[in-house]
């Protein structure tokens, strides 16, 4: 304590606790927000490649007409795992769970997040319920897709009760994780951070937060009502004993549709962090990036029913709905437009980060535009559950979401690893995904206007050309994250030091070593500004002392 | 927005006061558990709105062949819940007060009226059962919502009465302080929180 009260500003290390030495402690049930953020990235990543996998059986089952690849009932429970497994244990892990936890709270100057324990059993909770999700297989999958329409949900095998125990599960684990971080941004930023300074990537978490807590909820309750109804008989859903197919929709897209945003708001929170840095220049509007993302989650909730044009909702309904999902257009191309006005006229350096960034950019775009073709309900009378729909879907999640992982990886893998990633093969990484990404999902588009719908295992042959077009560049993505996970190993081992701030970043992850110490910082920093103006010093005061190779002093009592 | 602008009230903490920032504070808690509470609010609604739902789409309610529910009973059954809300503010205001024997006292006296809220449950439970034939999985979706949710209730009411059992035990052996008390507040607001769901529960099942 005698120590911490010398540092005028500095807030010393009282709390500091002292790292554990231990393997188990240290890696493996650690309450460090860093370690636990890379056990998600980790685990994230393994099971991308288990629900990849799933994806090229798809793909291949649909290189011919009638199939042949494997059986229709199989091809039903790949398709249901896939989009489970990519949603619940790819997508929103790895943008809350892993970036969120490594990223935030360096960005916030804080030495944790709230509860750092409480952090630990959520992350756990995440490889349980995906191994629970991936064993249903075991016991026969769930074949209904991953919105689980009853009555189809209520036929299915005991494997789909087990889908519900596992989404639950994860459902769980999200929502302490946006508990933990909502009382994080708000109580524990570093003096002088008001929250019209905090980075834009925090400013998507704050936004997410909500979302994991109240929606993922509201699913939670939706799971319990299907387990039951499967399990004990209760009916809630089966409309031979009064219940309603409807109300699990309205359940179900009531927490799903604000799960999309679960999964893009916080890769808008990484577009907002990396393009200036490569662009060297303040972003463009950051107090409008900031409240559209607020606004974007705020109006998430009322637009759900959109999902459900085509399900026998009332035409007084529709309108509505048609309309507030147009509005959630209005911040989404806020973001889009200030993106491209903080390129413009900029010194741009086009790093693997970087093109990933203006890749989103692009291909999101692409996604959202035709999220407009699907809220309005003449078009979508006719789109809907066609391949258009899995093509809107798949720019907004794969063009959108995970070339933000892929962007926020190649960011601030320099920061966890301590190591350059290579940037050639990131390159071929970035060329190859675009070029097998819009291959594969381009082509849906018009075979959906054709009339090709979703989630048949055989189709008509006048589709099979596009068809194989579309296998084969599904391959090509495939290589590309292959190349992906070789660079990985390979910059791990081999890469250059990256050294404390390789991108001349402003935010303060980047004041401070890499990998940072157990501690994140030895002085906690006092912020004056917003961190995006160039040419200006950097707005901190009390970082002299970080990149000393002194540990940070523990007082004697520290426990 | 420049450097060069005066950092704002944040950093007047920080000369004397930045560490509690770092610690795992009441105020960090109290947070957190309010949190808690309000998802805990929305998984309560998800119900609710599903019997809401369910309720609206059949001709009439309760469905055909199915009795009313016994109002009297059961609005004697809330007074005791109620009561309860009471004596759970008092003792908090006496532990806050230092009247560790009145505190005591009112603690268990929320504890035993939670007990005879979950007993006055079992009688109405059984008697619908036995009496009136109406199940959990077997009464359509009257049986369904009205089992799930007060039997919800029922769970979070029992959950409670656990979790004030063991703060019982800790203030006895003086795991809080006349300051520092942060989990008898977490008590308080967790059993006015399941005295507040069963209002709306009790108005929706018994009253409309």
């Amino acid at each position: 304590m005698a120590v911490a009260a010398t540092h005028v500003g500095g807030g010393i290390a009282d709390h500091v606790h002292p790292e554990p030495q231990g393997f188990i402690r240290r890696y493996v049930f650690s309450i460090d927000h860093k370690i636990i953020g890379i056990q998600y990235l980790i685990t994230g990543f393994i099971f991308l490649v288990l629900a990849g996998l799933l994806a090229e059986v798809i793909r291949t089952q649909l290189m011919n007409a009638n199939g042949g690849f494997v059986s229709n009932n199989t091809y039903n429970e790949v398709y249901s795992i896939h989009g489970s497994a990519m949603v619940w244990l790819v997508v929103i892990p790895l943008m809350t769970g892993a970036f969120g936890n490594f990223v935030m709270p360096l960005q916030l100057g804080a030495r944790d997040v709230a509860f750092p324990w409480l952090n630990m059993i959520s992350f756990w909770m995440f490889p349980v319920a995906g191994l629970m999700l991936f064993s249903s297989f075991l016991m026969g999958a769930p074949v209904a897709g991953w919105t689980e329409y009853p009555p189809m949900s209520l036929q299915g095998e005991a494997g789909t009760s087990m889908w519900c125990a596992a989404i639950f599960l994860v459902g769980i684990s999200s929502t302490l994780t946006g508990m933990n971080f909502m009382v994080t941004i708000l109580k524990m930023r570093a003096p002088g951070m008001t929250l019209t300074r905090m980075p834009l990537f925090v400013w998507a978490q704050l936004a997410t937060a909500p979302l994991s807590m109240v929606a993922t909820t509201a699913l939670a309750g939706a799971l319990a009502a299907l387990f039951m109804e499967r399990q004990f008989g209760v009916p809630f859903f089966d409309p031979t004993k009064g219940g309603s197919p409807l109300l699990w929709q309205h359940m179900f897209w009531f927490y799903s549709h604000p799960a999309v945003y679960i999964m893009i708001l916080p890769a808008f929170g990484m577009i907002s962090e990396i393009l200036p840095t490569f662009a060297r220049k303040p972003i463009f509007g950051y107090k409008m990036i900031a409240f559209s993302s607020v606004t974007i989650a705020l109006a998430g909730f009322m637009v759900w029913a959109h999902h459900m044009f085509t399900s026998g909702l009332a035409p007084f309904m529709q309108l509505p709905f048609m309309l507030l999902t147009f509005v959630i257009a209005v911040p989404t191309g806020v973001k889009i437009f200030s993106w491209i006005t903080t390129l413009w006229g900029g010194k741009i350096h086009f790093t693997s980060a970087m093109l990933f960034a203006i890749g989103f950019v692009v291909l999101f775009a692409l996604g959202g535009i035709t999220g407009i073709f699907l809220a309005s309900v003449p078009t979508d009378l006719h789109l809907h559950g066609t391949y258009f729909v899995v093509a809107h879907f798949h720019y907004v999640l794969v063009g959108g979401s995970l070339m933000g992982i892929f962007a926020g990886f190649y960011y601030w893998f320099p920061k966890m690893s301590g190591r350059m990633m290579n940037e050639a093969l990131g390159k071929w990484h970035f060329w190859l995904f675009v070029a097998g990404f819009n291959g594969t999902f381009l082509p849906m588009h018009w075979l959906g206007f054709e009339g090709m719908p979703r989630r048949v295992a055989v189709y008509d042959p006048q589709f099979q050309f596009w068809n194989r077009v579309e296998s084969v560049s599904s391959y090509v993505m495939t290589f590309a994250i292959l190349l992906f996970f070789v660079n990985i190993l390979v910059s791990l081992r081999r890469g250059k030091k990256a050294g404390p701030n390789p991108w001349k970043a402003r935010t303060l992850e980047w004041q401070i070593p890499s990998p940072p110490h157990y501690y994140n910082f030895k002085h906690v920093p006092t912020v004056y500004g917003l961190p995006y103006d160039f040419s200006e010093p950097l707005p901190y005061r009390g970082l002299d002392d970080e990149l000393n190779d002194a540990p940070a002093p523990v007082p004697a009592g520290a426990h | 927005m420049a450097v060069a602008s005066l950092p704002n009230q944040h950093v007047e903490h920080a000369e004397g006061g930045v560490d509690r920032f770092y610690e795992e504070t009441r105020d960090l808690r109290l947070t957190g558990f309010l949190f808690f509470l309000f998802s805990d609010v929305v998984l309560f609604s998800a119900f609710i709105f599903a019997y809401l739902y369910l309720r609206n789409s059949g001709q009439s309610w309760p469905p055909p062949g199915i009795a009313r529910l016994d109002v009297a009973f059961a609005a004697w059954n809330s007074v005791v819940l109620f009561g309860s809300g009471a004596t759970m503010h008092y003792a908090l205001e006496n532990w806050k007060h230092g009247n560790f024997n009145k505190y005591a006292g009112f603690l268990i006296a929320t504890i035993v009226l939670g007990i005879a809220f979950l007993g006055g449950q079992a009688y109405e439970y059984t008697h619908l059962y036995f009496v009136d034939k109406i199940s959990w999985a077997g009464s359509g979706i009257f049986g369904a919502s009205f089992f799930t949710l007060t039997g919800m209730h029922g769970f979070h009411v029992a959950v409670g009465v656990v979790y004030l059992t063991v703060l019982l035990l800790q203030s006895v052996h003086g795991v809080y302080t006349k300051e520092k008390y942060f989990g008898l507040t977490a008590g308080t607001l967790y059993w006015h929180f399941v005295d507040i769901i069963w209002v709306v529960l009790f108005s929706i099942f018994y009253l409309i």
